[in-house]
């Protein structure tokens, strides 16, 4: 029985959603469907808050941003005078910490990168990213 | 589909993306991102908006008349950025179509010494074992020999070579009684360039 | 009368050797599409990523695309291996080939500079006009496929 062209289709269609299901599940820690992070790297800010004195936070704006007003006991740490900054926040940290890496919004990147390098050149785990970074955080303020 | 028949500004760009290889010492990378406008009425820019701080861009005029031409210089900070760094700037015009066109900056910044990790710890009490820390030397670069000090008497480091391009350096403290750090300075030989790495004895870890 | 013994001959000769050179056909746009189509699947998020770049897309739409449309791909491309599904699986290749042409084309003249993610970041420093052109040749080997099919080939099979 010959089916037509637009049956055809959508039986190859819907064949498709099975192992598309498969690989959604498989690599959902790899991927979040709200935002281009890992969710296992993204924190909000009443997560971050919760951690109390286990979180450090870090600032990952221009030094102009980070000193016209910034988290309270928020270090600064960006990537013009990385070298500077980073023995700063390596004398901060200790194991156990939970290192919460803000920029100014959801769209900038600084604290995405700020956050792999800390990953990948100091090795350090338990590094996030804020989601919202720190319009979120003024937004939870007030 | 009507398409305006009338007369129309049109800003036509030579490339939308540039490569630059900065040297290894340049504190900025500079694209020159030309257009001429082909049209027959001016064109505005609205905006010129980078997608980082670290980035300036830089319109040299407002209007630019049919036939013009003219540039719109970019200028990323390098600041201590590594690797391949890619930059955006988002031009806004009053053009009828294709008022936004995104300008692509994409800098190789050459890296000397790629140091992982740069930060080794032991935990206060922690038996004091050597730790490592592995040093490649960039692609485009020679280094023969390494020289490794630590600021303070509390750490050793000996260097040795791990290959070709490739050192590492064992680090081992003297004890993890006290809390203690020590940067490492870490100097190619016939080179000003200096580069570091933290070692540390941490708090023991807070318990929840 | 020998010549006339020989024309039934000849005549299935013929019709082997151009059902062999349209299987080639089905073969080789199958593969490349099987191949996109794998490179595609093992990275979703990468493949997610490159969906995002086009700025065509809200982000959960792009992730949702970079789950299904490589197996929506392999199983098309399988179609034409096997003969199952044929002339839907033609429709759905030319139709994806069509929309990721066209895309490719928006996003340049958007002056965006993006890897087409067709074959996953394994194409990632294709040139534009390499892009098109491979692009095109895949469609053109898709239309012609899809023409033997709707013009009453006997050996095609389908359900």
């Amino acid at each position: 029985m010959k089916s037509s062209l637009v049956g055809q289709a959508v039986i190859l269609a819907a064949l498709a959603l099975l192992p598309a299901a498969g690989e959604a599940i498989y690599f959902r820690d790899k991927i979040s469907w709200r935002s281009a992070i890992a969710p296992s790297e993204m924190v909000t800010v009443e997560q971050a808050r919760g951690w109390g004195d286990t979180a450090i936070w870090v600032d990952a704006r221009p030094d102009d941003e980070f000193a016209n007003d910034h988290v309270p006991g928020a270090i600064s740490l960006n990537e013009d005078r990385w070298n500077e900054l980073l023995p700063q926040f390596l004398a901060l940290w200790a194991p156990g910490k939970k290192t919460v890496v803000y920029c100014s919004s959801l769209s900038c990147n600084s604290s995405r990168e700020v956050a792999r390098r800390l990953r990948k050149e100091a090795q350090l785990s338990d590094v996030f990213v804020l989601e919202g970074g720190w319009e979120a955080w003024l937004k939870k303020k007030r | 589909m009507i398409m305006c028949l009338g007369a129309r500004a049109e800003l036509k760009w030579e490339q939308t993306s540039v490569e630059l290889h900065p040297a290894a010492n340049d504190k900025q990378a500079v694209g020159h991102f030309k257009y001429q406008n082909t049209g027959k009425t001016p064109v505005h820019f609205k905006s010129v908006h980078a997608s980082c701080g670290c980035t300036t861009a830089q319109s040299q005029k407002e209007e630019v008349p049919p036939g013009d031409k003219g540039e719109i210089t970019a200028t990323f900070n390098i600041g201590d950025r590594t690797g391949t760094q890619v930059k955006t700037v988002t031009v806004e015009t009053d053009e009828a179509t294709n008022q936004k066109t995104v300008l692509t900056l994409k800098a190789e910044i050459p890296q000397q010494l790629e140091i992982t990790p740069n930060f080794v710890f032991w935990k206060q009490g922690e038996k004091p074992d050597t730790k490592t820390i592995n040093v490649k030397v960039g692609k485009d670069f020679t280094v023969k020999h390494l020289k490794v000090t630590s600021s303070t008497p509390d750490f050793e480091a000996k260097v040795e070579e791990a290959g070709k391009g490739e050192f590492k350096i064992d680090v081992k403290p003297q004890d993890t009684s006290k809390v203690v750090a020590s940067m490492l300075t870490i100097q190619p030989e016939d080179s000003q360039k200096v580069f570091y790495a933290t070692a540390r004895i941490t708090n023991a870890p807070q318990v929840q | 009368m020998k010549t006339a013994e020989k024309l039934p001959t000849i005549n299935y000769q013929l019709s082997t050797n151009r059902r062999f050179v349209w299987r080639i056909v089905d073969f080789a746009v199958a593969g490349i599409f099987i191949y996109a189509g794998a490179l595609k699947a093992i990275d979703p998020v990468q493949f997610a990523s490159d969906i995002d770049n086009y700025k065509m897309l809200p982000w959960s739409v792009s992730v949702a695309l970079a789950f299904y449309l490589p197996w929506l791909e392999i199983f098309c491309a399988l179609g034409l291996v096997f003969r199952f599904l044929y002339r839907g699986a033609l429709s759905i290749l030319s139709a994806s080939i069509v929309v990721f042409t066209l895309a490719t084309i928006a996003a340049k003249v958007r002056g965006l500079d993006i890897t087409c993610g067709c074959f996953g970041h394994a194409s990632q420093n294709w040139s534009f006009p390499a892009h098109l052109i491979t692009n095109l040749a895949i469609l053109a080997g898709l239309l012609l496929l899809s023409f033997k099919a709707t013009s009453g080939n006997r050996l095609q099979n389908s359900i």
